[in-house]
Parts: structure tokens; C-alpha cells; sequence
């Protein structure tokens, strides 16, 4: 535990000494939710059938999906992200030479980036609340709880993956930036999958953050709990465990092949 | 193969519990890159960057590793700080194989870089070293009673509450060395300690490997560093790489005393008279391999006279020079210095390929 929260106060300390940047992209997250209202009203003023197993609101459909989406975006980003800096910054090799196992120092690095999510998952969810109204009277906390974790673990794993990938080619954000959008488009982030072609939707069974957004919404707006949510929980737990296992074995065969190839901390 | 008999014949004389570190037959040979990767860093691909490198060094030594630039310290260094695996042959750390069980090796070892980077800018120096001390397993106490030391003794603890990115180098220096020995590693490594270095900050941190040397006599030190002089104030070692191959090892004086052995001497005699003008031939097969003769001052010249080691060829020159009746002043022979012998050393092996050289290995 003491390891960990000397990774977190790491982080956290570089990211508040960036005060002006750190204050930006906070207000940036308030003003985020302020666009998403008034598209809310503008969408909420037509009866649309699509969003009731949901409630009906569309504002409460978007901002659940925000939260979560941005949940699955820092997974995917964090721990590659995490390599890339400490390859640019050279800190890699200096961390690389500690006893902790590179996993660890992996997981470890991620925590400020999933406490920040957290917060945002909060403020999305709490300020539409607090401040538009919408309704989390009914919501199921285990079972919302259950899902961010899972969550958490299958975009984990997507990350780690993809940290290997960084670690041999140095830079992907083009490629990362590609995935995020098609896992945006087809997983209903935004709007719900019940809008796609067939075929997209087949597709979206394969992407954890649809059945991820399903179960959140159900659990939130509707109250679903984790008996209810059964056929979401057992897609997720399958991908919670494959996802991880498939990430670190190939994290492990990328730093093996470059410390073969003396690339470690190249960028 | 040389160095490695050398070193096998030079280690019994230790006993194999006595060693820190081994480094057995160690090659290094870069191989081709991943194809979506090509131009993605890393070495380039098929060169050889280490050949069949062995040495031991002994618990309590201080070696140094010494080469010119790309002569493979930097590689060798990697490989037994476990970033790094070898082609082929294998390091062991306190009988720890490096590449088999790297997590325990680490806890064993640390490394003072000169590189400024490896550093968290935006942290002070006391939460650099907190985080790094936790890294190594230290809890906060011991960080904190080991670290205030550390930086009380290399003078930076009113400084400790600054951040990094505001340190001199000499202060980034020294905080590398406190963040290499925070967990009183058996074995610590420098890598050019004191490159970036103006002259008074590079032997200020001389002088505080030395002191840290004396209080941890039963520490292990290697320093990879291309000063020579750092090297002979240093180390009670040296090993020399040119090209990835291990060239010579041993004391400094051993290693001068191999190559005047089977090398040349150079005489400068100091004569009044008139010049020789071609009168001492060059005759390798006497021992003389070089004569030049040119004119002190109004009154005096010197002859420079390059022959080899034991041989008769400068007697020989003394005694024509005396029976022509110029009157000999004095007669100096040189003694190269470390720098020339190991450019010497250097220069050979590249111009003449190493698996021909003679190894200067006492």
C-alpha cells in the first residue's frame, strides 16, 4: 500500500504543480455537462422510445455514458501513456531498475488517472443531479459499483495491451485515436446502439463498453440489480478476465523483445 | 577468449564467494528490428556491440570500466543492471544470474547516472528520493534517516525542499549518487558520474565516492567513465574496452607495466655538437625503429630515439654518438602516461582488428 500511494502522490503532486492546466481542464469537464443539457432539452422535448428502457432522459443516457466512456478512455490511454512519458522524460530505465515488477509499477501509475476518472464519474453524474435534475432515486449502488469495476478491468487490460504496443513502436496515437472513435461509435456512448445497422450492432457485442454502458444505465436509472443484470455481468467477467491475462502476457513479450533489442527506453 | 583465461586465472585467486559481480563470455549482438518498428529507436541491427566480455570483480573493489564512445560500456553496464539481456553468456551477481532472477538482482545493486532526465523535474529532491527509496522497498523511516544523511553529507539538505528542475548540475549530480546508494546497494555503478561536470564540481564528487567508499568498505563499485585521471584517482581496477571487446584489465600500473613489456621506448638525448644529419640509421632488426634529430637551443640538440623495449639500440646509438665526440648532456626516456597508453591501446585495436592484438592482461 505505501508503494502505491507513493505512485499516487507522484502523480498527483506533478499534475497540481501544472495549476493553470489542471484548473482548465476541470472547468473544461463543467462545461462539457453545460453542452450536454442543452442538447438534453433540445432531444428531451420529443417522446423518444429508444431511451426509455432507460428512463426517458436523455441528458441522464449521456451523461452515464460520458462517465463511463471516459472510464474506458483513461484505461485505454493511461498505461501506454504512462511508457511514452517515462520514455520521453527518461525516467523508464531509472524506475526499470527498482526490485518492483514492471506490472506493478504499470498498475501502480494508473491510480491518479482512475482516481481522476472517479471524480469526473462523480461530478458528470452528481452535478446532473444536484444541478438539471436528473434522477438517481432508483439507482443500485452494488451494482454500479460492480460494473465500474469490471469496467475497469476490461479496459485495463485493452491499455496494457496496448502499452506493449507502444513499448515496440514508440508512437500510435493515430491508431489509438481511430479505435476510440469506432469503440465511441459503435458501444452508445452517445446515443443508443438501438440506432445502428444490425450489423454494427452484432459488432458491439464484442466491445465491453456496450454491455458496460448497458448494465451502468440499468443500474442507475432503473435500479437493476446485480440478479437483474446477470447476462451483462457474466459478458463483462469474461472479458475482466481474458482482456488483463491477453494484456500482460504481451506487456511481458514486449519488454522482453526490447531489452533484447536495447529499445527500452528509446522514444 | 584471452581475458577471459586472464580473468579465470586471475580470480583463483580470490575464492568464488568473494565476488560481486561475474561476468562470463558476455556478447551482445543487436538483432533486427520488429518490421512496424524499423525506425522506431534502438541500436542498429546486426552490430555487435560486445564480444565475449568476462571479468570478475571482487567484494569491496572499485573498478573502472574505461573506453571510448561507443566502445560498449554503456550496453555492458545495461546487461548487469538487468535493462538489458545479452546475446549470449551470463552475469551473476552475488551468484544471482541477472537475466533469471532480475528482481532480486536489483535489490542488490544501484546505479548514479549522469543522466539529468532520470529525475522527476517537477518534484523537490526529498520527494525524488522518497519515491525511489519506496521503489527499493524502504519504508519512511528509513528513507527518511537514510536520505537526510545522504544529503547532509553531499550538502544538499538545504536545498532538499527545492525542485529538482531548479538544481545545478553538480546538484543533480549529487542527488543521483544519494538516489544510488539510498538503499545501501551491495554493488553500485556509475555511469560517467562526472561528465557534465565543470572541473571543481567533478572532483568535489570525486571526493564524495571516495568518503562514501571508506564508510562502505564492503561495498562494491564499478564507475564506467572516459576520465582517465578519475579513473587512476578512483579505481583500484581498470578494464579497457575498444570495439566491445575487453582490451586489458588490471591495476593501472599492471596494465603499464604489461604494454612497456612488450612494447617501445622513447629515449630524448640531449647533446652539444653538430648535427647527426642521417648518421644513426633507422635498423629495426637492432631494436631501432625511429630517429630524429633537431636543435634544442643555440648550443644544444636532442635526439629522439623510439627502440624496443631490451633491446640494445640505444647503447649502440650512445656510444656512435660519443665516439663522433659530441659531448651527450643527459638522456631522458619517456614514460608514456596512462592517457597515451590507453589511446595507444585504443588506436591499435581499431586499426589493426582486435583478434590480432596481443592482450596487455597481466
Amino acid at each position: 500500500m505505501r508503494l502505491a500511494w507513493e505512485f499516487f502522490k507522484r502523480d498527483a503532486r506533478i499534475a497540481l504543480s501544472y495549476k493553470a492546466a489542471f484548473s482548465v481542464q476541470m472547468l473544461g469537464n463543467l462545461l462539457l455537462l453545460g453542452i450536454f443539457y442543452f442538447i438534453g432539452q433540445l432531444i428531451d422535448r420529443s417522446d423518444n422510445p429508444m431511451l426509455s428502457p432507460y428512463g426517458g432522459s436523455y441528458l441522464a443516457f449521456i451523461l452515464i455514458g460520458l462517465a463511463l466512456g471516459d472510464c474506458a478512455g483513461v484505461s485505454l490511454t493511461t498505461f501506454a501513456g504512462q511508457i511514452r512519458e517515462g520514455q520521453l522524460t527518461g525516467t523508464l530505465e531509472a524506475t526499470l531498475l527498482s526490485p518492483v515488477p514492471l506490472p506493478v509499477i504499470l498498475v501502480y501509475s494508473s491510480l491518479w488517472s482512475y482516481f481522476l476518472s472517479a471524480f469526473r464519474f462523480v461530478l458528470y453524474v452528481g452535478l446532473g443531479a444536484l444541478l438539471y435534475g436528473v434522477s438517481l432515486h432508483q439507482a443500485n449502488i452494488l451494482s454500479t459499483l460492480a460494473i465500474f469495476a469490471l469496467t475497469i478491468l476490461c479496459f485495463a487490460g485493452i491499455g496494457i495491451l496496448w502499452a506493449s504496443v507502444i513499448m515496440l513502436l514508440k508512437r500510435g496515437e493515430a491508431i489509438l485515436t481511430t479505435g476510440g472513435f469506432i469503440v465511441i461509435l459503435v458501444s452508445g456512448v452517445l446515443f443508443p446502439r438501438s440506432l445502428l445497422p444490425g450489423w454494427i450492432q452484432t459488432l458491439a457485442e464484442f466491445v465491453p463498453l456496450s454491455h458496460a454502458l448497458d448494465g451502468m444505465r440499468l443500474a442507475i436509472l432503473h435500479g437493476d440489480g446485480i440478479g437483474e443484470l446477470g447476462a451483462v455481468f457474466w459478458k463483462l467477467a469474461v472479458f475482466a478476465v481474458v482482456l488483463p491475462a491477453l494484456g500482460f502476457t504481451a506487456f511481458n513479450r514486449a519488454v522482453t523483445l526490447a531489452k533484447q533489442r536495447g529499445s527500452l527506453a528509446e522514444y | 577468449m584471452e581475458a577471459f583465461a586472464s580473468d579465470r586465472s586471475c580470480s583463483d585467486v580470490r575464492s568464488a564467494h568473494e565476488k560481486a559481480l561475474v561476468v562470463e563470455r558476455v556478447s551482445k549482438e543487436y538483432g533486427r528490428s520488429l518490421p512496424l518498428a524499423r525506425n522506431a529507436g534502438g541500436p542498429a541491427a546486426g552490430a555487435a556491440a560486445l564480444t565475449d566480455v568476462s571479468f570478475s570483480v571482487g567484494r569491496g573493489e572499485m573498478i573502472g570500466l574505461l573506453g571510448a564512445n561507443g566502445a560498449g560500456k554503456t550496453t555492458l553496464l545495461k546487461i548487469i543492471t538487468t535493462l538489458l539481456y545479452p546475446t549470449s553468456g551470463r552475469v551473476l551477481i552475488d551468484d544471482m544470474d541477472v537475466s533469471a532472477s532480475p528482481n532480486q538482482v536489483r535489490r542488490k545493486i544501484g546505479l548514479v547516472t549522469c543522466d539529468e532526465r532520470s529525475f522527476y523535474w517537477r518534484l523537490t529532491g526529498r520527494q525524488n528520493l522518497s519515491f525511489f527509496g519506496a521503489l527499493y522497498g524502504l519504508t519512511r523511516e528509513q528513507v527518511h534517516e537514510r536520505g537526510e544523511s545522504l544529503l547532509e553529507m553531499l550538502g544538499l539538505a538545504p536545498a532538499g525542499n527545492e525542485r529538482y528542475q531548479g538544481y545545478s548540475s553538480g546538484m543533480k549530480q549529487k542527488l543521483a549518487i544519494a538516489r544510488g546508494l539510498l538503499a545501501d546497494p551491495a554493488i553500485v555503478f556509475y555511469d560517467e558520474p562526472t561528465r557534465s561536470l565543470d572541473p571543481l564540481s567533478a572532483q568535489n564528487v570525486r571526493e564524495w565516492i571516495r568518503a562514501m567508499r571508506a564508510s562502505s568498505p564492503g561495498q562494491t563499485h564499478v564507475i564506467a567513465t572516459n576520465q582517465l585521471s578519475e579513473a587512476e584517482q578512483l579505481c583500484d581496477r581498470v578494464l579497457i574496452l575498444a570495439r566491445g571487446r575487453l582490451i586489458a584489465q588490471g591495476t593501472i600500473r599492471e596494465i603499464r607495466e604489461a604494454y612497456h613489456a612488450q612494447d617501445h621506448e622513447l629515449h630524448c638525448v640531449t647533446y652539444r655538437g653538430a648535427a647527426f644529419n642521417g648518421a644513426i640509421a633507422v635498423d629495426p632488426g637492432a631494436g631501432l625503429l625511429a630517429v630524429e634529430d633537431g636543435e634544442a637551443d643555440a648550443s644544444l640538440r636532442t635526439l629522439r630515439l623510439r627502440t624496443v623495449r631490451g633491446s640494445d639500440a640505444l647503447s649502440s646509438a650512445l656510444q656512435r654518438l660519443l665516439g663522433s665526440g659530441r659531448i651527450v648532456v643527459r638522456c631522458d626516456t619517456d614514460e608514456a602516461s596512462f592517457d597515451e597508453i590507453f589511446c595507444s591501446l585504443v588506436l591499435r585495436d581499431h586499426e589493426s582488428g582486435a583478434d590480432r592484438l596481443p592482450q596487455v592482461t597481466p
